[in-house]
């Protein structure tokens, strides 16, 4: 496996849940201990109320397709052997929306619409991606 | 009747060459744009008592812009400052001159805009999102949250590409006119349904263009531009919105803030869309026109995309847009383009693609990650 050169997250105390949560395979989000707004993306302070108690929380990981683009242009030499790839806005079942990716598919294969649920992409020993595949329609 | 409309004017408008000048700087380009506005407006660069700019994608000094372009002038201003909102400065300046004039912080206020971004490289690919950039994932450039809404839209309206391709089609045929534009060859539907994919479903002739260029645009009261050269261009309405919250709002992607702020342009200016003769609409993507003929009333939300077929767009259409070529084809000076034309199809001189009898134009800007947003109804004094 050749060097991963894309863009990382720079781990900090704020954000470390998210991703130590991903390593171990959950989708998980802060959730305000005042309002209960869970929310997205990572902040210090409730957008909703301002507060800032929170606890963080695991989510189911499904979600749908909000919207979903393919990238044809390469605006990144790290992800010029991936294009074209495709994100999608996944709205999550328990509210917020995230960009990620849908993996598993053709590019053409996705739909807005579509059911999804989290996988998770270790992409070095330190960092796993949350990124999507599509749901069967019986599950 | 609102305090503030038909109160302040746009007396003078100017714009420096367009296109790619390698041999000229953002400061340089907007040096021009300003010499040549002050020659519209017939008003002495000594009357010029306030200031307010936009840094370009290359101006070095950001924020400070004003103090640079200032001191290049030679202008003391008693009222001046820098604003950064992407697509949405121009149209938010416009309004700060208008408020300052009005409020007599100064009496004849410049605004003014220059870049070298086809010159100097873009800063338009760089990702959104703060701290955890959503480039993990690959989400960058302009063009992804256009397309974002472009492909939401498409899946809830069943809006084609085709329909998009007609505002493209239509504002180079209005640049094809427009001598000063920089892409003036016509095209057709097919060439936007053959030009390659930038983020899908947007292609190529989605895009605008990168330009170098500058703009200035100079707003006095309606009382003082009585005595300027050209014919009286009113500020007859304005309105301003945003979404800040680009995740957290579900409909941030239909960017919600434009219909505030075209409510907020109509109501000061006691006008509404069956009032609006041209019409210059932001256009950084096709799809970003879409929404601005739903927001702004002229079809009902979902309904743009068979609106603009037909020729409706177009000039000798119903509602002619972008009658310069705009974003797409004149050339990409975040929408100060837009305003210039404004005022030229309200005075009239603009010669082969006139809009006959045009005395009410509606100019909207939009900007950043579709976070920005304002109208203005220009009016025929």
């Amino acid at each position: 496996m050749s060097e991963y050169t894309k863009p990382l997250p720079t781990i900090t105390d704020e954000n470390r849940e998210f991703w130590e949560g991903a390593r171990r395979g959950k989708l998980r989000m802060q959730k305000c201990r005042d309002c209960g707004h869970i929310r997205y993306p990572i902040s210090h302070c409730c957008p909703k109320c301002l507060s800032y108690n929170f606890e963080w929380t695991d989510l189911s990981g499904r979600g749908e397709v909000f919207s979903y683009v393919v990238f044809h242009q390469l605006y990144n030499q790290a992800f010029k052997d991936d294009v074209p790839y495709n994100v999608a806005l996944v709205q999550l079942e328990e509210g917020p929306r995230m960009y990620s990716n849908v993996v598993g598919v053709d590019n053409d294969a996705v739909k807005v619409g579509d059911k999804v649920e989290a996988v998770f992409d270790p992409v070095t020993p330190e960092v796993t991606i949350p990124r999507f595949r599509l749901r069967q329609p019986a599950k | 009747m609102h305090p503030l409309r038909d109160k302040t004017a746009v007396v003078g408008v100017g714009a420096s060459p367009q296109g790619k000048i390698p041999d000229a700087t953002a400061l340089s380009l907007a040096v021009e744009a300003f010499k040549r506005a002050l020659d519209d407006s017939g008003l002495r660069k000594e009357q010029i008592d306030g200031l307010l700019t936009m840094p370009g994608s290359t101006s070095p000094e950001a924020a400070l812009n004003y103090l640079r372009f200032g001191e290049t002038v030679g202008i003391n201003p008693r009222y001046t400052g820098s604003k950064v909102m992407g697509g949405g400065t121009a149209g938010a300046l416009l309004h700060e001159a208008a408020l300052a004039v009005n409020a007599g912080f100064a009496n004849h206020v410049a605004c003014v805009f220059g870049d070298a971004a086809a010159t100097g490289g873009s800063r338009f690919s760089r990702a959104s999102g703060w701290g955890d950039s959503f480039a993990i994932w690959g989400f960058m450039a302009a063009c992804a949250n256009s397309a974002i809404t472009a492909a939401r839209h498409m899946a809830l309206y069943g809006t084609t590409s085709r329909q998009l391709g007609e505002i493209a089609v239509a504002c180079r045929y209005h640049a094809s006119l427009n001598p000063n534009a920089v892409m003036r060859k016509p095209i057709t539907i097919e060439d936007h349904q053959n030009s390659r994919w930038i983020v899908k479903p947007l292609h190529l002739l989605d895009c605008c263009l990168i330009s170098d260029g500058g703009v200035c645009v100079i707003v006095t009261t309606a009382e003082r531009a009585r005595d300027c050269k050209k014919p009286l261009v009113l500020i007859s309405g304005m309105g301003q919105a945003y979404t800040t919250e680009n995740m957290e709002r579900e409909d941030w992607w239909y960017v919600p803030h434009q219909k505030l702020a075209l409510a907020d342009a109509y109501k000061m200016a006691a006008v509404g869309p069956k009032d609006i003769d041209v019409a210059q609409l932001y256009d950084n993507f096709t799809s970003s026109v879409l929404v601005w003929f739903e927001h702004g009333g002229f079809c009902k939300v979902g309904e743009s995309g068979p609106f603009v077929e037909g020729g409706r767009i177009r000039l000798g259409g119903e509602l002619p847009i972008n009658t310069a070529g705009g974003n797409l084809s004149e050339s990409y000076m975040e929408g100060w383009l837009h305003i210039v034309e404004g005022a030229r199809q309200v005075r009239g001189e603009c010669g082969e693609r006139q809009v006959k009898g045009a005395e009410v134009c509606l100019v909207t800007g939009r900007g950043q990650a579709l976070n920005c947003a304002n109208a203005t109804i220009l009016r025929k004094g």
